[in-house]
């Protein structure tokens, strides 16, 4: 106990000297690529009401929220995630007649989650919200920000994994399956289990074709011949859909010059609920999690009052860091 | 090329995944020597080194990254509750997680008391009394020789695993009810997946096809 006074709570740090140095670089020269893209800072608010965050819109579990009162008794929380706040700071400000809007942040994010893993509960976030666009221009620009940022950060080897959740969403309509297989099922897929998905269907009533994608669909990532495969598996009409925004995003990321970054993978599907279109995580040696994840989420504005289609990606700079002095 | 590392869960598991390894045509048979005071095996051949670890070790060493993949139990992988890719079941080391006592504790599972539950997985026998049953315990964290809490009356029950039942009888216990079933496991660090997705894949499916 003696000691309390000199020491941060667990999951908190200090930083200082050459590591802040680091820091404090490789956050000005990501800063220098939001501001070629022309995005616009943004700061909201570290304490936001607790039903920004609320079950409903589908983000952090409430239990590993920060959560206290104010005066009235109204549950206030520590932001865990950018995403729901700047989408509410928009609903509030913003006139749609403005629209697209291209926004940055950066900033701290708290998640109180319960295991000891890896993790800090405060972690540096920088990333992009574009706000009222939802062609696949959009979803391509940010891909190709993505894909900047990571080369800026001085990363050599890194991939953009890129998935679509409205394939595995339309399979799942037409599949008719009870809510609790759909939820094994989506497990199975999300652990990457190659084999589980056949045993688990084994004897239940869904179309063969069906059944055969969500069979494949653990294994169904790696480069753009990915999008063949999964073409072939794609019998209803959503599924086909989700594909052909994919192809086009991929002829637009052939033309940038970034598409040997990217891989695809049908099996990401995110915790967050909020995603609609397309999903991706960056990944590189030296950091066992994702550098960056984002996507589309073309409903969650609707929830603050303003309809608009979005797409964004944040950065975890914690796990750029740590990627970045394990790699040389 | 980089090396393909992969952590092993020591005892009973090891020697059949060193089987397997052989079936594959890696070399296992240093490991296997019981006298080595190596820690980590090479195979240049195939780029593929592997170390064995204690079993709650194996998911974290994935996790972390300093493994790209893992043998170990499902037992521990749901113990452990880490962010891994579970890929593939080896179907062998089958077991069950069971709730077991004296015939008598029986009772006292459907009457709803507050029993206590003595145990090597706390997370494991916390969901399943919590989540599934709807029951409330109190879990004792037990670190070896769990069919003692019982019969000394530290516990009513125990939540352990069970593979033939025999020490359970020889001391008087009983299966009371089935948590779930049990085998060994490949998991994968969820970046290595993506970084070195042809090999990992490919290994993956050579292990399907040698079992």
């Amino acid at each position: 106990m003696k000691n309390l006074l000199i020491h941060t709570p667990e999951g908190f740090r200090d930083l200082y000297q050459d590591q802040m140095k680091r820091k404090r670089e490789l956050m000005n020269g990501l800063h220098q690529v939001f501001e070629r893209y022309g995005y616009a800072d943004i700061e909201t608010p570290s304490v936001e009401y607790f039903d920004v965050f609320g079950a409903d819109i589908g983000t952090t579990p409430s239990n590993e929220l920060y959560k206290f009162f104010d005066r009235d008794g109204n549950t206030l929380v520590l932001r865990p995630d950018f995403t729901p706040s700047v989408a509410r700071a928009v609903a509030m400000h913003f006139h749609p007649e403005d629209k697209p809007y291209r926004l940055c942040y950066q900033g701290s994010t708290f998640v109180n989650s319960r295991e000891y893993r890896l993790n800090l509960k405060e972690t540096t976030q920088m990333g992009v919200e574009l706000i009222g666009d939802g062609s696949v221009k959009a979803d391509a620009e940010v891909l190709d920000l993505t894909v900047d940022m990571l080369k800026e950060a001085g990363l050599g080897e890194f991939q953009v994994s890129v998935g679509e959740v409205d394939y595995f969403k339309a399979l799942l309509e037409d599949s008719h399956l009870s809510q609790e297989t759909a939820e094994d099922v989506r497990k199975l897929i999300l652990n990457k289990n190659f084999f589980g998905v056949s045993e688990l269907l084994e004897g239940c009533q869904i179309d063969a074709g069906i059944r055969r994608a969500f069979v494949e669909m653990p294994q169904l990532f790696g480069g753009p011949e990915v999008l063949d495969r999964a073409e072939a598996l794609a019998v209803n009409e959503g599924s086909r859909d989700a594909i052909a925004r994919l192809r086009e995003i991929d002829a637009l990321l052939k033309k940038s010059g970034n598409s040997a970054y990217i891989s695809y993978d049908f099996g990401l599907l995110s915790k967050f609920h909020y995603y609609t279109g397309i999903i991706f995580s960056a990944f590189t040696y030296g950091s066992g999690e994702p550098v960056a994840k984002g996507g589309r989420y073309d409903a969650l504005l609707g929830h603050f009052g303003q309809d608009a289609p979005a797409v964004g990606v944040g950065f975890s700079i914690d796990q750029m860091m740590n990627a970045l002095s394990r790699q040389k | 090329m980089r090396y393909l590392t992969i952590a092993l869960t020591k005892g009973r598991l090891a020697s059949q995944t060193l089987k397997l390894f052989e079936k594959l045509g890696m070399n296992a048979e240093e490991a296997e020597d019981k006298h080595t005071r190596k820690l980590i095996f090479e195979d240049d051949k195939l780029g593929i080194r592997y170390f064995l670890a204690k079993g709650p070790d194996v998911p974290t060493y994935v996790a972390y990254g300093a493994a790209d993949i893992g043998i170990v139990g499902r037992d521990t992988i749901l113990e452990e509750g880490r962010q891994i890719y579970e890929v593939m079941d080896l179907g062998f080391g089958r077991c069950k997680m069971c709730i077991c006592g004296p015939k008598s504790a029986r009772k006292a599972l459907v009457s709803g008391d507050l029993i206590r539950v003595a145990t090597k997985y706390p997370h494991i026998a916390k969901d399943y009394f919590l989540n599934r049953k709807h029951q409330t315990v109190e879990i004792i964290k037990l670190n070896g020789s769990i069919e003692l809490a019982p019969i000394v009356g530290l516990s009513e029950v125990i939540c352990d695993i069970v593979e033939t039942g025999a020490t359970l009888r020889e001391n008087g216990l009983t299966v009371l009810e089935e948590v779930c079933d049990l085998s060994a496991r490949v998991v994968v660090n969820q970046v290595s997946m993506k970084m070195e997705n042809e090999r990992i894949t490919g290994l993956i499916r050579s292990m399907k096809e040698v079992l």
